[in-house]
């Protein structure tokens, strides 16, 4: 008998799918496109976390997801200015969201995620406002410092036409 | 017969273009500052060349082209318009070498959306900038909503300082003198400055969770971009980004209060506070403000969008007030902002034609210039009903009692109409791109009105003749027109005239 339940539970365990496998795989630009389509349906999508992380009074930590071409490929690291981001935010509960690396920004590009939620489209509860209700968050990639090469042409050129202004300044009176 | 200027001309306009050119340096060092103490060394060292550029054109211009001496009206002009042309052009170079641009022109593009608290941005990846690059490009909106020659005429006036100042799209002087004057509108920019970014601070710090660092950061660049009109914003999704009703409307209260001509900031401070809402021009933003409203409301009702009417309310409510005041935050997305379509599209287009109060930092066609319209229409058809010996009143209340002269009718008109024109112009050479008349009409006012609301037309892969008329709409459109024309006579006579 104890064997019988243990192979149920195995099997149970094995084949009803996770939360994240249920829901429908989109990405940030057919959210955005989708938007009213997907209200309060659940659906997982991919991302690198960016600008702050916003720990609030009720538990949740809120922040943005972007899914763009710089997740990829940083500006930082060769990538090409192909216009705006594309980004959604996130409203997580505080325990999900574990030890994040910092967001991106400058200094480094954030860590990449792949969360599931439900698509909540112009919330009723939150006036208005369009987000993500995480469920799961999963790391698939850390967070990384993006390095900083040093253009010293520049330094070199605005120094010297400082100094240009100077030496016209005190060289050069004005007429009377 | 047109007389083609001479080397003293030129002289004097160098003149007082390195004056501004050096107050623009100093203000440029605290971008440099900035960046030197958020040890970005990139930006530092494309602040320091900026810097140097204002710093020996300025010194070119006082030492080399001409001692003080009189500013005539279409010298001032020339000065003004020049100056709002060449000042994006140098603060562009940091953007430009940031690498967050495909092409010079774009990054052009954003220094003259921000000198002219437009906010359109061709900017990519906005989420990974450098922080002293977003306190430039919120700064330019401050610098230039503050009026760049304004920043000048606070620190030397000379003789030509009220030429200067008419010149900057301002049409009253608060007190007797243009120094006073300037120092006023600083003295209020700053009180705001210091319980905005305060207030901003604190509901980022205590009510959305951020650092404390990084709430005072946000709280400083939505002042900038708030209190004159800009409308850029530190991240990608502007005030969608913070999800809290309560930054929303401080960031409201900021918007108004920007909108609201100096004069009006003058009355509520000084009094008698009564007379504020006597004027004409109170009178007919809020009926314009009333009626884009319930057209947007009604509009947004019929899409369905909303599930209740408190989102809708709030949604709404914080567009409309965006696009009224030409400051261009939003807090839905490009991308739905087009789905809207009919009354609600419409409410948020009208709203942003129309624009705030004259001398303020916002954009359009100014309330006081719809109003006195208004007024003068009405009177046109009374006068036609009346008995042909009637006498109808041409008075009005504006800062005191005023009266309605064919003279300012006239003007009014022609600026009107202008504006009506370069609405136009954008909207006709984005349909001949192929863009829908909707989307052209909008992203063409938007740019006109320096508000700053877009609905995707305004992409990085926008045609080069497309990016060159917003530009020149934002250009024209801040400086009212009289200014650009002066330059594009000075320079006709230049060639043409003997």
């Amino acid at each position: 008998m104890r064997r019988l339940v243990r192979v149920i539970f195995l099997a149970v365990v094995f084949f009803i799918p996770d939360p994240a496998s249920a829901a429908e795989e989109v990405s940030v630009p057919e959210i955005l496109e989708l938007g009213a389509e997907l209200a309060g349906e659940e659906i997982t999508v991919e991302g690198e976390l960016v600008g702050d992380y916003g720990f609030r009074g009720d538990g949740s930590m809120w922040t943005q997801l972007n899914g763009d071409a710089y997740v990829d490929q940083p500006l930082r690291e060769g990538g090409s200015p192909v216009g705006a981001n594309i980004g959604i935010a996130l409203r997580t509960p505080v325990e999900l969201t574990g030890a994040l690396d910092p967001p991106g920004g400058y200094r480094n590009r954030g860590p990449v995620v792949r969360v599931t939620g439900i698509w909540k489209y112009h919330d009723s509860t939150r006036p208005g406002e369009s987000y993500l209700e995480v469920q799961s968050l999963t790391i698939t990639e850390p967070g990384r410092q993006l390095g900083e090469e040093v253009n010293w042409t520049t330094f070199t050129f605005g120094a010297l036409l400082l100094a240009a202004a100077g030496v016209v300044a005190l060289l050069i009176r004005p007429e009377d | 017969m047109l007389i083609r200027p001479v080397a003293e001309d030129f002289r004097v306009i160098g003149f007082y273009m390195g004056r501004i050119f050096l107050v623009v340096a100093a203000a440029s060092l605290l971008p440099l500052a900035w960046a030197g103490i958020a040890r970005e060394w990139n930006p530092f060292g494309s602040f320091l060349l900026m810097t140097g550029v204002f710093a020996l054109l300025g010194v070119i211009g006082v030492r080399l082209a001409a001692r003080e001496s009189e500013l005539d009206w279409s010298h001032g002009m020339v000065v003004v318009a020049l100056t709002w042309l060449i000042v994006p052009i140098i603060g562009a170079i940091p953007l430009l070498l940031s690498g967050h641009f495909g092409r010079p022109l774009d990054a052009f593009f954003d220094a003259m959306s921000g000198v002219t608290t437009t906010g359109l941005s061709l900017l990519s990846d906005v989420d990974h900038l450098a922080s002293s690059l977003n306190f430039w490009r919120h700064f330019l909106q401050f610098l230039g909503g503050q009026g760049i020659i304004l920043a000048a005429l606070t620190i030397f006036a000379g003789t030509g300082g009220i030429t200067l100042y008419f010149g900057e799209a301002r049409d009253e002087r608060i007190l007797p003198s243009v120094t006073s004057t300037a120092r006023f509108i600083w003295a209020v920019s700053v009180v705001h400055l210091i319980f905005g970014v305060t207030a901003l601070g604190l509901v980022g710090w205590l009510v959305l969770g951020f650092d404390f660092d990084r709430s005072i950061f946000h709280g400083l660049m939505i002042f900038f971009a708030g209190f004159d009109t800009g409308g850029f914003s530190p991240q990608s999704t502007s005030i969608g980004y913070y999800h809290s009703a309560i930054f929303e409307g401080v960031t409201g209260l900021l918007m108004v209060a920007g909108a609201m001509s100096f004069g009006l900031h003058y009355a509520m401070w000084r009094g008698p506070r009564r007379s504020v809402f006597a004027n004409l021009e109170t009178r007919t933003i809020l009926s314009t403000f009333g009626f884009t409203m319930v057209l947007t409301l009604v509009g947004l009702a019929a899409t369905g969008l909303f599930v209740n009417a408190a989102g809708l309310t709030r949604q709404g409510l914080f567009q409309i007030l965006s696009a009224h005041t030409g400051t261009g935050f939003s807090t839905v997305p490009s991308a739905e902002l087009a789905k809207w379509g009919g009354l609600a599209f419409g409410g948020v287009a009208i709203a942003m034609a129309l624009g705030g109060m004259g001398s303020s930092t916002a954009g359009g066609v100014k309330s006081l210039r719809i109003g006195l319209t208004i007024k003068a229409v009405v009177n046109q058809i009374r006068q036609v009903l009346l008995p042909e010996h009637a006498l109808v009143g041409t008075a009005y209340h504006q800062s005191g009692r005023k009266h309605l002269t064919p003279a300012l009718v006239q003007s009014v008109m022609i600026i009107s109409l202008l504006y009506v024109a370069l609405y136009l112009l954008g909207a006709g050479i984005g349909l001949a791109y192929g863009i829908p008349l909707q989307e052209s009409l909008f992203e063409s006012v938007s740019a006109s009105a320096n508000v700053g609301l877009s609905v995707g037309v305004t992409d990085p892969s926008m045609p080069i003749l497309l990016e060159l008329t917003y530009m020149v709409q934002m250009w024209a459109g801040r400086l009212e027109f009289v200014a650009v024309f002066s330059l594009l006579g000075f320079a006709y006579a230049w060639v043409r005239g003997k």
